[in-house]
C-alpha cells in the first residue's frame, strides 16, 4: 500500500489543528454565558448537521452551503491563476441584480425564461471579474484594491437599484417586485432552500476538478499561477489565461447570485449581500483551493452558522454570532499555521522513525523465516 | 436649481468634515502601511474594535471614583485612549504575526475583520443583552470644543470650530506626519522602504521597525477612529458600526498616493462625497448614490493612470 507522503499528511494536520484550537478559544467565550461548552457544542453540531423534525437541519445547512460552495469555486479559480481577486462579493451581488431585473422585465417561457436570466447574470459576473484581472494584466494595478473599490460600487449600485429602478413599491423596505412563481427554481424540501442549484454547485464543482486537473487548458492555468514566467517560457500565453479564467470566476460567482435570487429570495432588497464573497473567500482559503475541499469546507462554514442560529441561539440563549467567532478563529489559526508548523514537524517525524522502527523488525522477522 | 443651491450649506460642510474625520484616520493609517510594504486590509476591523472598547470603557470607567476621576467627560477621553491602546495592540499582533512568522497579511486581515464584526455583537449580547443596537444613559458623548477666536474669523472660521478634539487630532496627526515624512530621518527610512524594499535593507535601514511602526501606529488610528463614531459622533455602538469606513480609508489612501498630505484630501473629499449624498437625499429625490459612488469610480481610474505610468517607466528602464 502507499504510504501517504508527509505533506499529505500535513496538509490534512493543519486545518484540524486550526479547528481544535479554534473550539477551546470559543469554548472560553461559551463559558462567558454560563453555558457548558459541551452541551453548547453538542448543541451546535445537531442545529447543523441533524436530521430530526419536518425539516432536517441538515438540509438548511446543505441550502445554505449552496451560494458559499459556489463564491468558493470563484475564488478558488482566481487563486489558481495566481490572481488574488477579492471582487466576488460585488460579482455576486451584480449577478443577483441582473437576475431580479430580468427575473421582472422578461416575460419568455418559464424554461427559457431562467435560462436566460441565469446566462445573463454570469456574463454580468464574468464582466465584473474581467474588470480587476484587465486592470491587474495591462496595467498593473494591484487586483487586491481594485476588487475593494469594485465591491463597494457593486453595494452602492445595490443600494441605487432597490431604491429606485427596481423598487416594487413606496413601502418602508426598499425592495424589487417578487418574482412570477413560474421561474422560481424548484427545492427538493419546502422550506429548506435545498434544491436544484445545490446539485448544479456540486457539478460545477466535479466540472472544475476535471477542468484544473484533467485537461491541458488547466495545466495551462495551474502553470501561469505557480510560474508566470516558466509558463511563457514554455510557450503559455499568461494573460489570456488570467483574462479567461477570472471571466469565468467571475461567471461562476455570478451564477450564485442567480440561483440565491430565483432559488431563494425570488426579490432583491437592501442589505441583500451580507459578506457571502467575503466567506467563499474563506472557503477557497481554508478548502486547499481545491474543489471538493471548497465543497467540505463550505458545507462545514454553513453548518456552523447555521447551528448556531438554529441551535445555540433558540435552544441554549448563546448568541448566534458564536458560530462567526469559530470560523474566524480556525481562519485565524489556519493562516496562522507557521506558528506551530515546526511542533507539527518535528511531532510526524518522531512518530514516522517509530513506525519504520517497528517494520524493520517485522521484516527482519520474515526474513528469518526464510 | 434652488434645490441644488440649497445642498451647499454650512450644516454640509461642517458634517462633512465630520464624516470625513474616521475616513481621514484610516487613510493616514493605511498610507503608512502601505508605504512600509505592508497591505493593512485589517483597518475596518480594528475601527470597530475600538469602537466597541471606546464605548464599553467609558462605560466602565465612568463611575470609577477610587482614584478620584469620576467625572463623566474624563471617562470618555479615557475611553477613547483605551481604544487607541486596544487598536495599537492589534495592529502590533499583525506585525507580530506577519514579521516573525510570515502569515500572510490579507487572510489575516479576513479573520480580524470577521471576527471583530462577530466578537463585537457577541460580547454585545452578553453584556449587555442587546442584539443591535446598546448605548446607557451615563455615558456622555466627548464634547465639542469652541473657541471664541477662531470662529470669529471671516468666512472660514464657522467651518473651523465646534468639533471635537478627535477631529483636531486628524488635521494634528497629518500635519505632523506630513513633517515626518520630508523633515525627519525615520520619516526617509520610510519614504525609502516604501520605494524598494530590498535596497532599503541592504542599505542598512531596519525594515522590520519600519514596519512595526506603520501597523502599531496605523492600528491606533483605526482604534481612535473607531472610537470617533461610538462616543465622538453618537454615543451608541451598533452592530457593524465602521460599515466599510476602514475600506474606504484604504481607497483613500491610495488615491492620495499614499503620502500624508494626499491621504488627507482624498479622505477629505470621500467624506464630502458622503456628506452630500445624505444633503441630497434629505433636500431632493434625486439619488444619493450617485455622489457615493464618484469617488470610488475616481479611485480606480488614479489607480489605472498611475499604475500605467509606472508601467511604462517600468519599460523604458528595461529598454535602456
Amino acid at each position: 500500500m502507499k504510504q501517504p507522503s508527509k505533506t499529505m499528511v500535513l496538509a490534512a494536520l493543519v486545518p484540524l489543528c486550526a479547528l481544535i484550537f479554534g473550539v477551546v478559544i470559543t469554548s472560553f467565550f461559551i463559558m462567558l454565558t454560563g453555558v457548558s461548552p459541551f452541551s453548547a457544542f453538542r448543541v451546535l453540531i445537531s442545529g447543523a448537521f441533524g436530521t430530526s423534525g419536518k425539516v432536517w437541519p441538515l438540509l438548511i445547512t446543505l441550502g445554505q452551503a449552496t451560494p458559499l460552495i459556489l463564491t468558493g469555486l470563484a475564488a478558488m479559480y482566481s487563486f489558481r491563476v495566481g490572481i488574488f481577486c477579492i471582487a466576488q462579493e460585488g460579482q455576486y451581488v451584480f449577478g443577483a441584480i441582473v437576475a431580479a431585473w430580468l427575473g421582472v422585465a422578461l416575460s419568455l417561457p418559464p424554461w427559457l425564461h431562467i435560462l436566460v436570466v441565469m446566462a445573463a447574470s454570469m456574463i454580468a459576473g464574468g464582466i465584473y471579474g474581467l474588470i480587476p484581472a484587465f486592470l491587474k494584466v495591462k496595467l498593473g494595478v494591484n487586483e487586491i484594491i481594485s476588487s475593494i473599490m469594485l465591491n463597494s460600487i457593486a453595494v452602492l449600485v445595490l443600494e441605487y437599484m432597490v431604491a429606485f429602478p427596481l423598487r416594487a413599491d413606496q413601502g418602508q423596505k426598499a425592495q424589487s417586485a417578487v418574482l412570477s412563481r413560474d421561474i422560481w427554481l424548484p427545492q427538493f424540501v419546502q422550506g429548506s432552500r435545498w434544491g436544484i442549484s445545490f446539485i448544479i454547485a456540486i457539478s460545477l464543482a466535479v466540472f472544475a476538478y476535471f477542468h484544473i486537473w484533467k485537461t491541458p487548458k488547466g495545466y495551462e492555468l495551474r502553470m501561469v499561477g505557480q510560474a508566470k514566467r516558466f509558463a511563457r517560457y514554455g510557450g503559455i500565453k499568461a494573460d489570456p489565461t488570467i483574462l479567461k479564467t477570472l471571466f469565468l470566476s467571475g461567471m461562476i460567482a455570478g451564477l450564485a447570485g442567480s440561483m440565491e435570487i430565483l432559488g431563494n429570495y425570488h426579490r432583491i432588497m437592501t442589505g441583500f449581500s451580507s459578506g457571502l464573497g467575503f466567506d467563499g473567500l474563506s472557503v477557497a482559503l481554508l478548502g486547499q483551493s481545491h474543489p471538493f475541499g471548497v465543497v467540505i469546507v463550505a458545507i462545514l462554514l454553513s453548518g456552523i452558522r447555521q447551528g448556531a442560529q438554529l441551535g445555540l441561539q433558540i435552544s441554549l440563549q448563546v448568541p448566534r454570532e458564536l458560530g462567526g467567532v469559530l470560523i474566524a478563529m480556525v481562519i485565524l489559526f489556519i493562516a496562522a499555521e507557521n506558528v506551530y508548523r515546526p511542533l507539527l514537524d518535528k511531532l510526524y517525524d518522531i512518530i514516522n522513525n517509530r513506525l519504520t522502527l517497528i517494520k524493520r523488525k517485522h521484516n527482519v522477522k520474515e526474513v528469518d523465516h526464510v | 436649481m434652488f434645490d441644488f443651491l440649497n445642498i451647499f450649506t454650512i450644516n454640509v460642510i461642517s458634517s462633512s468634515i465630520r464624516l470625513a474625520t474616521p475616513i481621514i484616520l484610516a487613510a493616514l493609517g493605511a498610507a503608512m502601511c502601505n508605504k512600509a510594504g505592508v497591505l493593512n486590509l485589517a483597518i475596518d476591523g480594528k475601527m470597530l474594535i475600538g469602537a466597541f472598547t471606546a464605548i464599553v470603557a467609558t462605560y466602565f470607567y465612568r463611575n470609577y471614583t477610587s482614584i478620584g476621576i469620576a467625572h463623566p467627560v474624563l471617562a470618555t477621553y479615557l475611553g477613547v485612549f483605551t481604544a487607541m491602546i486596544v487598536g495599537g495592540a492589534f495592529g502590533f499582533f499583525f506585525a507580530w504575526m506577519h514579521i516573525k512568522y510570515k502569515v500572510h497579511l490579507v487572510i489575516l486581515a479576513i479573520a480580524i475583520n470577521m471576527l471583530a464584526l462577530e466578537v463585537t455583537v457577541y460580547l454585545m449580547r452578553v453584556l449587555f443583552k442587546q442584539a443591535g443596537t446598546w448605548s446607557h444613559p451615563s455615558i456622555v458623548q466627548l464634547p465639542s470644543l469652541d473657541a471664541a477666536w477662531i470662529s470669529s474669523i471671516p468666512l472660514i472660521g464657522r467651518f473651523l470650530t465646534g468639533y471635537n478634539f478627535i477631529v483636531y487630532f486628524s488635521w494634528v496627526i497629518a500635519i505632523a506626519l506630513t513633517i515626518m515624512m520630508y523633515k525627519t530621518r525615520f520619516g526617509r527610512y520610510i519614504q525609502a522602504v516604501g520605494e524598494n524594499i530590498e535596497a532599503a535593507e541592504a542599505a542598512g535601514i531596519s525594515v522590520k521597525r519600519v514596519q512595526y511602526f506603520a501597523l502599531v501606529f496605523s492600528g491606533m488610528l483605526a482604534g481612535m477612529a473607531g472610537a470617533f463614531l461610538s462616543v465622538g459622533h453618537l454615543t451608541l455602538f451598533t452592530r457593524d458600526m465602521s460599515s466599510g469606513r476602514g475600506w474606504i480609508g484604504n481607497a483613500a489612501a491610495l488615491f492620495g498616493f499614499n503620502s500624508a498630505q494626499g491621504s488627507f484630501l482624498a479622505a477629505l473629499f470621500f467624506g464630502f462625497a458622503d456628506g452630500i449624498a445624505l444633503r441630497l437625499q434629505n433636500v431632493t429625490n434625486l439619488p444619493p448614490y450617485i455622489v457615493q459612488l464618484m469617488p470610488n469610480i475616481l479611485t480606480i481610474v488614479i489607480l489605472a493612470i498611475v499604475s500605467y505610468r509606472g508601467k511604462i517607466r517600468e519599460l523604458k528602464r528595461t529598454q535602456q
